[in-house]
């Protein structure tokens, strides 16, 4: 176990090169850079805000970086799994080539993906600062518990990804379908506590998703996440991480007799 | 101290007649009709036991099919064995599929260094490395240029001159001796004996036995993922021809199999 995890910290200047062209070449020939990958939750949170509140009257100054935050936090989690999924099959030139880590591959995916949700979470604290001023200066350190979390979450979950994907291809397809439900199951549009009456409400509650959600959006925007959220959250990581590294073993000798 | 040593190691493929298997397939299975999709065996390799120490120039040999590369890979530890122990004493370069394994929306510079970095370079040392090999590979203006642009032969070019830039301690080279055009090929050629001076162990996979019998020392006979014959070079050569060249081959006639197949295929069985 140390000896596979200072192999992976080995190949280190390897995987975190590879992170780098990943962000560089998906900007290249294209005159706002990184504005682009930002463009996209800022344009959706725009009309989105512009809609509920012509619809249903949300008040846009607490509104616009709640949904903000919602939106690039999903953009995470569909994009490590969707990434995930590729991981092994895109690595096919490398791992038919030299015997490296296999845990590097996913750890490519997860970490582009949080590079891209640490620059839109940047643009909410503005959003947060200029809207409603600075009251999630206390709250504000949590954030990092959360990302951490939220980062072995990611990296156990594109493994798994990785793993079933490259045994079947059409996992993805699944996972996209899978996504489209759970969109709405997760309170990233609405605040859950509206949901109390309805049906839906069940749901949302038992869907671990939310749990990785709060833990990151409340204390962004200033209030502290109780801690049952942590210990769902936590829970979940462990609970997946823990199905993810005995896996490894097994991807390092059999993922190229798939590829 | 380098050393390969393989012990009583076999390695089956398991592959699909038709294509691979989806998850609706795989969940729906035996719900309907029998799937006309059947699982096959290949035994690329059977109960392979080769040891080699420090100093040896080892040539493998054997037709088509036989196994030679599947071995390569794995004392590369890209395959692992299904049965059997592998064990590998020292730094390994692998020469082998040198078009495959680059980014390519990345340039031809940057691509050098993520291989660099593969194969256990680290900034300083890859910084230092870069001009010699940008040189060697001739590829001037085109290192600048997405990967995407080269043709296959610019390709091996980039793959060939990054991966003879590292001294190993043990040589894996699968079929590699004739990379690139005529000119790049006289160049590679002093490369790699330059290289295979400084190498430990190494292992050569050709069909080119010319060669073979100038380069190795000892060699290696595989047919049907079974180690046919170990011993001088030039005898098995001599062997290998013999069986080769023989009206009788193809029918099995000198290899004594249970089940004869035609030339030197890994055998293939229903699961």
């Amino acid at each position: 176990m140390t000896a596979y995890v200072t192999d992976v910290w080995q190949h280190r200047h390897f995987w975190l090169s590879l992170v780098q062209m990943d962000l560089r070449a998906r900007y290249r020939r294209s005159v706002l850079g990184v504005g682009w990958s930002l463009l996209h939750p800022i344009c959706t949170t725009a009309v989105l805000c512009v809609a509920f509140y012509k619809i249903f009257n949300v008040p846009v100054r607490t509104y616009l970086p709640f949904l903000m935050c919602g939106l690039s936090w999903w953009g995470f989690i569909t994009g490590t799994v969707g990434r995930g999924c590729q991981c092994f099959v895109e690595a096919e030139g490398y791992i038919r080539q030299h015997p490296a880590p296999i845990a590097i591959y996913p750890l490519r995916a997860v970490l582009g993906g949080l590079i891209h949700l640490l620059i839109a979470l940047a643009v909410v604290l503005v959003l947060t600062w200029s809207l409603q001023g600075f009251h999630n200066l206390a709250t504000l350190p949590m954030v990092a518990i959360g990302l951490s979390i939220l980062l072995v979450f990611g990296w156990s979950m594109a493994v798994l990804a990785g793993y079933i994907n490259t045994i079947f291809r059409d996992v993805q397809h699944i996972t996209d379908i899978a996504f489209q439900i759970l969109f709405y199951l997760t309170p990233i549009l609405y605040p859950s506590e509206i949901l109390v009456r309805s049906h839906l409400a069940v749901f949302v509650k038992y869907n671990p998703l939310t749990y990785f959600l709060r833990i990151l959006r409340e204390p962004l925007l200033g209030a502290l996440p109780s801690w049952r959220a942590y210990a769902i959250a936590l829970g979940c990581t462990v609970a997946v991480t823990a199905v993810a590294v005995p896996l490894l073993g097994r991807l390092q000798r059999k993922v190229i007799l798939y590829l | 101290m380098c050393r390969i040593e393989l012990d009583h190691v076999s390695l089956t493929f398991r592959v699909r007649e038709q294509y691979q298997i989806t998850l609706k397939e795989y969940l729906l299975r035996g719900m309907f009709r029998q799937s006309r999709n059947p699982l096959l065996k290949v035994r690329a390799l059977r109960d392979v036991s080769l040891r080699f120490e420090e100093g040896q120039r080892v040539g493998i040999i054997g037709g088509n099919g036989a196994g030679k590369s599947t071995l390569l890979r794995l004392i590369a530890g890209v395959y692992w064995p299904n049965r059997g122990r592998r064990v590998v004493h020292g730094k390994i370069s692998s020469l082998f599929e040198l078009n495959l394994g680059f980014e390519m929306e990345a340039s031809g510079r940057q691509n050098i260094i993520y291989r660099g970095y593969l194969q256990g370079e680290t900034p300083k040392s890859i910084r230092q490395k870069l001009p010699e090999i940008a040189e060697f590979s001739e590829l001037g203006r085109f290192l600048d240029i997405p990967v995407r642009y080269y043709s296959a032969g610019m390709l091996v070019r980039l793959g060939f001159s990054i991966a003879t830039a590292v001294d190993p301690d043990i040589l894996l080279i699968d079929e590699v001796l004739g990379a690139g055009d005529l000119a790049f090929r006289r160049k590679a050629e002093e490369r790699m004996k330059s290289l295979m001076s400084r190498a430990k162990i190494i292992v050569i996979v050709s069909h080119d036995l010319g060669t073979l019998a100038e380069l190795c020392e000892t060699g290696v006979w595989l047919s049907q993922g079974r180690v046919q014959m170990v011993g001088p070079m030039h005898e098995v050569i001599d062997a290998y021809r013999q069986y080769a060249e023989s009206p009788s081959t193809g029918a099995g006639g000198v290899i004594d199999s249970p089940d004869p197949l035609p030339a030197d295929f890994a055998e293939l069985t229903a699961c």
